[in-house]
């Protein structure tokens, strides 16, 4: 029985966006609309039923299921679903779209299609290729808006991307020649000698996915592609595209088994720690609030990086820190969204007053602000302290160090620009529409998420991440 | 009789050598037909390899290579620039075409030591190292261009990289050539779709606008 309601639940979790996609085109834009909404909803409801039902194992050659791909698929599924529902009024606001609504919903589910697909999959090949998927589908969700700096946007994402996952897909051919399997599974199952062609793979797939990532140096396309996107997409690419890559590098990771060499481990402390330092650093000089949140989420994914090189109780930290921020930095891009329609402008030094001017929307962003950058009690808060204690306990107490300088900046330098937005004196002209701070339940909808799992997942979401991070070698606290 | 071996190791050479080709040209046209006729020297190799191995995988490859890398995409390519084909060029790119050419080489034999000091042991195959240079020029072309379409050339360039090394290393890649018809597809929207979309929105595809999407 519980198979069987397994089942059912991973194929609608792979149906229920595809054919919100493929219905989407229908030529009415409520029916599009409304197939996106109840598309997502599906999607999520199944999402949660694999989660609740700890169903792991193998349906054939090619789909799979463990731990931490079900933590991964509600988080992706409950962002597709609020930036589904989000979307309506954003669409509404923009004018001369370059894509109708119909095809808007159609590329935002296979957007999602296309992440669930990169997580269902237990061939390292289908991977690839899911997360190849969402760079085509989502390439012309960035020019919605139809402005240059767009065009440009989506080119450099493109460009960027594709050039990083070609790297990876190179990294798949060192790695199945040496192994003769691409099944993820069964390479973690039975984990091959660390030769030094796998080591090779694996920082080759490193270098690959972490441009998807945003990993730095490899990271430029990244703030253009969050700015320039519309709202709710920007919250699925921060939210969750990012960590979409990150897991299908995990799954390479994982090759290695435990211990990992030490020249691996170094190697992604490397990259971990350099992408949050230096996205900690740029933030604080930008000019535009959606590149803020860029940055942002470039930190949150070195501070997870760092996570999954540490090791033990940090890998717990580092899922616990995605998920949340998932939901949070959605709810800020929202919180965003209406500040963009209402005001015209990202400018951070034309705006000011919110607080008095939409109320809501500034309260929300304000909380959504602290939430993302690690405030207690948000799951982000409990994620990187997490990661702290196990740098110490690994013996790595300058890693911690490090964690907390980047920590620290960039809690000051989000919060200060959004505080001053909110709370400072009104600048730029008056708020025109959402008057009524339309949308800002989905806002605190999804702080809720990211508290809860700060606060009460002791009692649910924590045992369900624990054994995602004992899937990566982890342990839980 | 020419040996299989002797075959492989000429035209794999011939590859190498229209990449370095590709990095010391500034002008546009000049560098669609290099990559042109990369591809079709990838074909020829790989209808080869699927000659002697009886390998329909592998000849599926050498198609994909010959009807999109070296027939379409570089006709769609000439169809974008057909205007004013003979004038449109990297800018600034005259002093810089010896520096690209040297970094070229330098990569090609940084690369080439890379492999023989890491990979070469468990990749014995000929030519082995050749894959894994190209990778690195195609990423060299991308990481030093400013012009968009000279940057497609160096995702084509890495594609064909990846598509050798999968049929030299790892025949028997599970959906290799499903993953090659995906990475085909995304050079298609890049080439059909993203810079149609740049002329409409500014409305000419003209050089300057063109060259304003660095990377």
């Amino acid at each position: 029985m519980t198979i069987a309601l397994a089942t059912l639940a991973l194929y609608g979790v792979l149906v229920a966006p595809s054919a919100a996609a493929v219905l989407s085109v229908a030529p009415r834009d409520r029916l599009s609309e409304l197939a996106a909404r109840v598309g997502s909803l599906l999607a999520f409801a199944a999402a949660v039923t694999l989660l609740a039902l700890g169903a792991n194992g193998t349906w054939g050659p090619y789909l799979g299921l463990d731990a931490l791909s079900e933590v991964f698929l509600v988080m992706i599924t409950g962002i597709y679903a609020t930036s589904a529902w989000y979307s309506k009024r954003y669409l509404r606001s923009v004018h001369r779209p370059f894509l109708t609504p119909q095809v808007y919903y159609a590329l935002l589910s296979a957007f999602a299609f296309a992440m669930v697909f990169t997580l269902v999959v237990s061939d390292l090949g289908l991977m690839w290729i899911g997360v190849e998927a969402t760079t085509v589908a989502s390439a012309l969700l960035i020019v919605l808006e139809r402005k240059p700096t767009s065009v440009e946007a989506a080119w450099r994402y493109t460009l960027i991307a594709s050039a990083g996952l070609t790297i990876a897909l190179f990294a798949l051919i060192l790695l199945y020649s040496t192994t003769g399997t691409l099944n993820a599974f069964a390479l973690a199952a039975h984990a091959p000698p660390a030769t030094l062609p796998i080591e090779m793979a694996v920082a080759l797939a490193l270098v690959g996915y972490g441009t998807k990532v945003g990993l730095f140096p490899m990271h430029t396309w990244l703030p253009d592609a969050h700015s320039e996107a519309p709202s709710p997409v920007s919250a699925m690419f921060s939210g969750v595209l990012l960590p979409t890559a990150l897991y299908a590098f995990l799954r390479v990771y994982r090759v290695l088994g435990t211990p990992v060499p030490s020249s691996i481990q170094y190697l992604v402390l490397a990259f971990g720690i350099a992408t949050a330092l230096v996205a900690a650093f740029l933030l604080q000089r930008q000019r535009s609030f959606k590149r803020l949140l860029a940055y942002s989420s470039m930190e949150v994914m070195g501070l997870a990086l760092i996570g999954i090189a540490v090791g033990g109780v940090a890998i717990y930290g580092a899922l616990v820190l995605v998920f949340a921020h998932a939901f949070a930095k959605s709810a800020a891009f929202y919180s965003a969204g209406n500040v963009l329609q209402a005001q015209g402008t990202t400018r951070i030094d034309e705006l000011g007053g919110l607080g008095r001017t939409m109320p809501w929307t500034g309260a929300g962003w304000l909380v959504a602000g602290a939430a993302v950058t690690g405030a207690p009690p948000f799951g982000t808060f409990l994620g990187e302290l997490l990661i702290v204690v196990g740098a110490v306990q690994a013996g790595l107490p300058w890693v911690g160090g490090l964690v907390v300088v980047a920590i620290l900046i960039a809690f000051l330098g989000v919060n200060s620009q959004i505080g001053r937005m909110v709370l400072g004196d009104a600048r730029g002209p008056p708020a025109s529409a959402p008057r009524r701070d339309d949308g800002a339940g989905l806002i605190y909808l999804n702080l809720a998420v990211a508290l809860a799992v700060g606060v009460a997942s002791l009692a649910y979401l924590s045992p369900a991440i624990a054994h995602a991070a004992s899937a990566l070698g982890g342990a839980g606290p | 009789m020419i040996a299989s071996d002797e075959v492989i190791a000429l035209v794999g050479v011939g590859i190498l050598l229209t990449a370095l080709y590709l990095q010391s040209e500034s002008f546009v046209d000049p560098l669609i037909l290099g990559i042109a006729v990369q591809s079709l020297l990838l074909g020829v190799l790989l209808g080869w390899l699927a000659w002697t191995e009886h390998s329909l995988d592998l000849a599926v490859l050498a198609g994909l290579a010959v009807a999109v890398r070296a027939v379409f995409i570089p006709y769609v390519l000439r169809r974008q620039i057909r205007a004013f084909r003979w004038r449109i060029r990297e800018r600034h790119a005259a002093h810089r075409v010896t520096g690209h050419a040297l970094a070229a080489v330098a990569v090609a034999i940084i690369a080439w030591f890379v492999f023989q000091q890491t990979l070469a042991s468990a990749f014995p195959e000929v030519g082995g190292a050749l894959p894994f240079v190209l990778l690195l020029q195609g990423l060299l072309m991308l990481a030093t261009r400013a012009n968009t379409l000279v940057q497609v050339m160096g995702y084509l360039e890495e594609e064909n990289a990846v598509v050798y090394a999968g049929a030299l290393f790892a025949q028997g890649f599970p959906l290799f050539v499903e993953v090659v018809v995906f990475l085909d597809v995304l050079g298609v929207v890049l080439v059909g779709v993203i810079l149609s979309i740049q002329r409409d929105v500014t409305g000419t595809p003209e050089e300057s606008p063109l060259e304003e999407l660095t990377g």
